[in-house]
């Protein structure tokens, strides 16, 4: 039987097919993999790259990446399952990460963290049933000397308190209301 | 041919900054990013603009981490005719003072400036009256800037990490060309040992020796890696060099592979810092744009290539061995040494893996010499040290403080001591590996050797000071937290061991602990230190330990009076 | 296929002379300590190492001391050198060999009141030989996961000790690495993608891997409630399917077989089989197997050892009942098998002549066998047609 990724001298017309589904994102996914030649060892990157463009990791995701590198499927799970920057789930459209690292911690990050769970009723680590706020931790985000730090949407808070991220949370889920609203009225 | 361009660079921009009357600073490092640096800056920019100079009278420049990132957005005026200042907390408004105090207006009698612009000049008028100013000048002679001693961060803060000209200016890549030009790789490793430079890693090993066993190994191919995971979580001065000076590791790097003959090089860094994973990766296009990377480096015959990886939150990646892996493409688990990188690494070649601050230690030696090098620190541990000191202090931020100083100093000098009523209460240093120090033995000197004997380690950095409101066995618990969830699941003892000294510790925190509870804690501890695979778990237990040693009263005081029988 | 007589053989490595436990060994440089200790007849414990398998290093079992280390040293990835000195027992060895099966055992149900794997476990061989009678920590198991979605083996999680033997076998052997490690720390686990079923990996049903589980987390399905270890014989054979020849043992409870393995010293194939050698045997007590021989009905009613006249069965799928083998055939005993099938190929060789008669041997029988097929072809026939199926 011939297989049409069996030999290394076709593999590149081969590989810039692109998925059946014809999801364009399949071809950033694709640039990536040529960038490193398909090479085996470029897996993490290759997965980095993957979140970054989908959002997370699905499992036809995975099964893509494992036949375009020859990387046993089992391996690219075992790998993707290793390391807690990969995430298997859609995050919120919003999303809080609070430091949780030493520093943090000593001036009371965990306090916060409950105080957002508790309001948002948004369990830590998960997504809100409607899809819009997630909250996550994270390990150090390297601004220490401002501790207690929270990110929101991508944008570092210093110095915060349980009430004061409870308000700035509210702000851009108010905001996101107020979206729907002039959406449904328009 | 590259070697002269390089100078020709390097004496045009440093031509160019003479030119400036004043050059006004601003810190874009994360933390003061965070506290908004951001808008600082451009208010620096617009009130400069609009105050319509003469050419070459102030330029603002963005640069890196000054070290008192708690009191962020720094600013620093250098002016020509004036003394050097340091101005802390700068928002938009203070900007506008800033500028307006040092910067002179320009008369204009044009009319046609543009409205907002002389809004805004009205605003300068009037910014000048205010006197909140003063109140946030920062002496260069107070003990936090004074105690310390900067070689590895000599210029941070003092350049644009996004310019290599910049670099050039302050006299970057003087060291790899004398290298290239002037000494063998046997001698650079030489020199490197004689130094005394040990790894800032954590390990400690000596960094000449290291790179002298590889020099030694025959194979075609030798790799380089710079060890930039960071998982230390409180912990950023190997983030702080990346981002902020990148050349200064790079070239490290580069010496590092032409010592023990290594042809190509990877940077590991974490993908938390997203920053540092941009200026380096910008580093080395613009190094490989100006010969300095690549085939021939300089022009000579030594051939030298690096690439970035990027980590994705396993702190055991730090690990030699798991970072290896890693790097390969393959889950994060650490192997048994020997055999050492230094005989099989990355895809079974030869590899070194140093840590960033250890690679950024190399061009200043170079530059200056092993013997001034040796002068600095104590017999066993040379140089400096960067520490990330946060916690409860009123200082927190960056520091760079001679091998050996007491950790009173740091405490209460550089930290200026713990804020509020609370009193000091512990330090912590090396994060999750290290322990923690009390009182009683502030005196001791910081270096490898004695901060071991306390059961504590210097780890990569990270100091944290905890005050009198944190319990220990809490916070021993926060870092076993760590250990359990961080922990790869390979070795028994680590996986199994960190799970079960947890569950001693929640017992005896929720106050259902026995007495013999406290020895069974122990116990395990040191079979967890004594059987597990590789570092982390063998240094898990570090937390617990210490705090068992110091803090003994406040398990007992957790632990019910048993009832008389 | 023991690994260091073919390093030896291959790479004339030079030798070394190394001490352990006072007795002077010489072993080719670079071999593990551990695996020339064991081929000396100076048991270490251990449970992650497998000579066939790359080394781990995770189980922690197989410390030794070593003059000059502080540190008590693993002695699975420990080089032999020159003049190293070894120790395998010992108070604080045995201390800590203890304390790491207490950890171990903690996360192990301690079922083998009621396990089959009791009596061939190697945790529960080191437990009694270590004297742990339970753990003196709190029981914590960090996996329940239970698959059963394959014919072959049950893959129960619970007990798994994550040595790893299974994942390096599939990946380093077999060459499939259908199993992997997931998530890590505690939490870790011996996984197919997404957990799913073993069918719908890349898994090839070898079985290797569950020759190597020193656990009961993977077993024979076979053997499923049907006895203990101690209760089964082992019956070394060679394996019929092939002419590789593969060494194998045959567990048996009375006449019934229970499961398959390869004998660890089989010179061919060591602990490896198939597929087929390893599960392939269902057919032994199978009541559809021949047992007698058979002659056609036709044929029968014709010689007379029957008053029925055959009549070709409805084999439509709406008739009203399948037709069995005695539809087709009645069986006889041998001599009048043997008698029929003799003057049959006479009276065809007088009539034709030898040329046309072909002989057609089975894989199935031996090579004596097979030999004397084609001696009874050649020379009692007087033909050259003969051949053999080669591979079952
Ligand atoms: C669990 C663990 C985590 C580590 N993390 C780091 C790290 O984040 N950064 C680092 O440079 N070294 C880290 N190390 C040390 C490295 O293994 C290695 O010793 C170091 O990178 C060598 O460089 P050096 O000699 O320059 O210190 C870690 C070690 C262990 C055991
Ligand atoms: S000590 Fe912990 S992190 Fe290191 S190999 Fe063992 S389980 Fe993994
Ligand atoms: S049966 Fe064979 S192919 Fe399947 S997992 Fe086990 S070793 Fe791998
Ligand atoms: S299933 Fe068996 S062989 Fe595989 S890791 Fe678990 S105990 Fe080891
Ligand atoms: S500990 Fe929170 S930013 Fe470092
Ligand atoms: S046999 Fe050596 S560690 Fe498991």
């Amino acid at each position: 039987m011939k297989t049409s990724s069996g030999s290394p001298t076709n593999k590149k017309q081969v590989k810039s097919e692109g998925h059946p589904s014809g999801d364009d994102r399949f071809k950033a996914l694709d640039r990536t993999m040529k960038r490193f030649n398909f090479e085996k060892d470029s897996l993490l990157e290759v997965l980095h790259d993957t979140q970054e463009i989908f959002g997370f990791l699905s499992d036809d995701l995975l099964i893509y990446i494992s036949t375009h590198l020859r990387v046993p499927l089992s391996q690219v799970y075992g790998v993707a399952t290793f390391y807690h920057f990969f995430t298997f789930e859609p995050l919120g459209k919003h999303n809080c990460i609070i430091c949780r690292g030493t520093a943090c911690h000593v001036k009371g990050s965990d306090v916060i963290t409950q105080a957002l769970s508790e309001e948002f009723a948004v369990p830590i680590g998960k997504t809100t049933e409607d899809g819009l706020f997630s909250l996550t931790t994270a390990r150090c985000i390297g601004s220490c000397g401002l501790a207690p730090v929270a990110v929101l949407n991508g944008a570092v808070h210093g110095k915060q308190t349980p009430q004061s991220m409870i308000t700035l949370v509210k702000d851009v889920l108010e905001q996101e209301t107020e979206v729907l609203e002039q959406g449904e009225a328009g | 041919m590259t070697l002269e361009k390089l100078e020709r660079m390097a004496q045009r921009e440093r031509q160019r900054q003479e030119k400036f009357e004043r050059r006004i600073f601003c810190c874009i490092s994360t933390a003061c990013l965070s506290a908004g640096a951001g808008q600082t800056i451009n208010a620096l920019q617009e009130a400069v603009d609009a105050c319509h100079c003469k050419e070459n009278d102030v330029e603002v420049v963005q640069t890196g981490c000054m070290g008192l990132c708690s009191r962020g957005p720094l600013v620093r005026v250098e002016d020509k005719s004036a003394e050097t200042l340091i101005y802390a907390d700068v928002d938009v408004d203070l900007s506008q003072q800033i500028i307006s105090k040092h910067v002179p207006m320009r008369k204009l009698t044009d009319e046609s400036i543009p409205e907002e612009m002389q809004e805004l000049r009205e605003n300068l008028k009037k910014a000048r009256r205010r006197k909140r100013l003063e109140k946030h000048i920062l002496g260069m002679d107070s003990p936090f800037f004074a105690k310390q001693e900067k070689i590895v961060l000599r210029n941070v803060g003092h350049l644009d990490p996004e310019k290599i000209e910049d670099y050039l200016a302050h006299g970057g890549y003087s060291a790899l060309r004398h290298v290239l030009q002037n000494m063998t790789a046997e001698e650079v490793c030489d020199e490197i040992l004689r130094s005394g430079l040990r790894g800032r890693g954590g390990g400690g090993y000596p960094t000449g020796l290291k790179w002298k066993s590889m020099h030694q190994e025959e194979s075609e191919t030798k790799f380089v890696v710079v060890n930039g995971d960071e998982g230390d979580p409180g912990a950023y001065m190997d983030r702080t060099m990346m981002e902020d000076n990148p050349h200064q590791v790079l070239e490290g790097m580069i010496i590092a592979a032409y010592a023990v003959g290594a042809s190509y090089g990877y940077f590991y860094i974490r993908g938390e810092y997203p920053i540092a994973v941009d200026r380096i990766r910008r580093a080395i296009r613009t190094a490989h744009r100006n010969g300095i990377l690549g085939k021939n480096v300089l022009g000579t015959d030594f051939n030298f290539d690096a690439a970035v990886r990027i980590g994705a939150g396993a702190f055991v990646c730090g690990e030699e061995t798991a970072l290896i892996h890693s790097v390969e493409g393959k889950r994060g688990m650490p192997r048994m040494r020997p055999p050492y990188p230094s005989t099989s690494g990355l895809w079974g070649k030869p590899t070194i893996v140093n840590n960033v601050e250890t690679m950024a230690n190399v061009p200043p030696i170079i530059n200056r010499g092993a013997d001034w090098y040796a002068n600095i620190g104590t017999e066993q541990s040379k140089g400096t040290k960067v520490f990330a000191l946060a916690g409860q202090l009123t200082n927190t931020g960056l520091i760079e403080v001679p091998m050996g100083i007491s950790l009173r100093e740091i405490v209460y000098d550089i930290g200026d001591d713990v804020p509020g009523d609370a009193e000091f209460k512990a330090a912590q240093t090396g994060g999750p590996s290290g322990g923690c120090i009390p009182h009683e033995h502030l005196d001791t000197p910081v270096d490898y050797e004695n901060l071991s004997k306390l059961g504590s380690i210097m780890g990569s950095g990270g100091l944290v000071i905890i005050d009198s409101t944190t319990s220990m066995p809490e916070f021993a618990r926060f870092f076993m937290d760590f250990c359990v969830d961080e922990s790869c699941g390979k070795c028994v003892p680590c996986r199994v061991g960190t799970i079960q000294i947890r569950i001693l510790l929640d017992k005896i925190i929720a106050g259902s602990g026995e007495p013999e509870d406290l020895n069974k804690l122990e116990d395990l501890c040191h079979i967890v230190k004594d059987t597990s695979l590789c570092g982390l778990g063998q240094s898990a237990p570090n937390p617990v330990l210490s705090t068992l040693k110091f803090f003994l009263d406040e398990y007992i005081a957790l632990i019910p009076a048993q009832e008389p029988a | 296929m023991s690994g260091v007589s073919f390093n030896e053989a291959i790479l004339e490595l030079p030798m070394v002379t190394l001490t352990i436990d006072g007795k002077k060994i010489e072993a080719p440089a670079n071999t593990h300590v551990l695996q020339v200790a064991l081929k000396n007849g100076i048991e270490i414990p251990h449970l992650c190492y497998h000579p066939e398998l790359s080394v781990s290093g995770g189980c922690r079992l197989c410390i030794v001391e070593v003059e000059g280390y502080s540190q008590p040293v693993p002695s699975c990835g420990l080089a032999c050198t020159d003049g190293l000195v070894i120790t395998t027992q010992g108070e604080r060895l045995y201390e800590l060999r203890k304390n790491v099966l207490d950890l171990f055992i903690s996360d192990h149900p301690l079922d083998c009141v009621i396990c089959e794997k009791a009596g061939a476990c190697l945790l529960q061989e080191y437990a009694y030989e270590y004297g742990i009678k339970e753990t003196t920590y709190t029981p914590t198991i960090s996996s329940t996961l239970y698959q059963d979605d394959n014919p072959f083996f049950i893959r129960d999680h619970q007990y798994c000790i994550l040595c790893g033997r299974c994942v390096r076998m599939c990946d380093e052997i077999v060459g499939v690495h259908a199993i992997d490690f997931a998530k890590r720390g505690f939490e870790t686990n011996i996984a197919t993608p997404y957990d799913g079923p073993m069918i719908e990996s890349t898994c090839v049903f070898c079985g290797n891997c569950v020759q190597v589980c020193p656990t009961a987390a993977l077993m024979p399905v076979s053997r499923k409630d049907k006895g203990r270890e101690w209760e089964l014989d082992h019956k070394t054979t060679i394996c019929g399917y092939c002419g590789v020849g593969c060494q194998l043992e045959y567990a048996l409870k009375g006449d019934e077989i229970l499961y398959a393995q390869a004998s660890p010293d089989g010179p061919v194939n060591g602990e490896l089989l198939c597929t087929k050698g390893r599960y392939g045997w269902d057919f032994v007590l199978s009541p559809e197997r021949l047992t007698r021989p058979l002659i056609r009905r036709d044929l029968a009613y014709e010689l007379g050892l029957t008053s029925e006249p055959w009549e070709q069965p409805d084999t439509s799928p709406l008739a009203d009942r399948q037709p069995k083998i005695e539809d087709y055939f009645i069986p006889v005993d041998w001599e009048m098998a043997l008698d029929l099938v003799a003057s049959r190929l006479a009276a065809t060789v007088n009539e034709h002549d030898p040329d046309s008669v072909v002989g057609l041997a089975s894989a199935r029988c031996t090579n004596e066998e097979n030999y004397l097929f084609q001696k009874f072809i050649r020379a009692g026939i007087g033909t050259n047609n003969v051949d053999h199926c080669a591979r079952l």
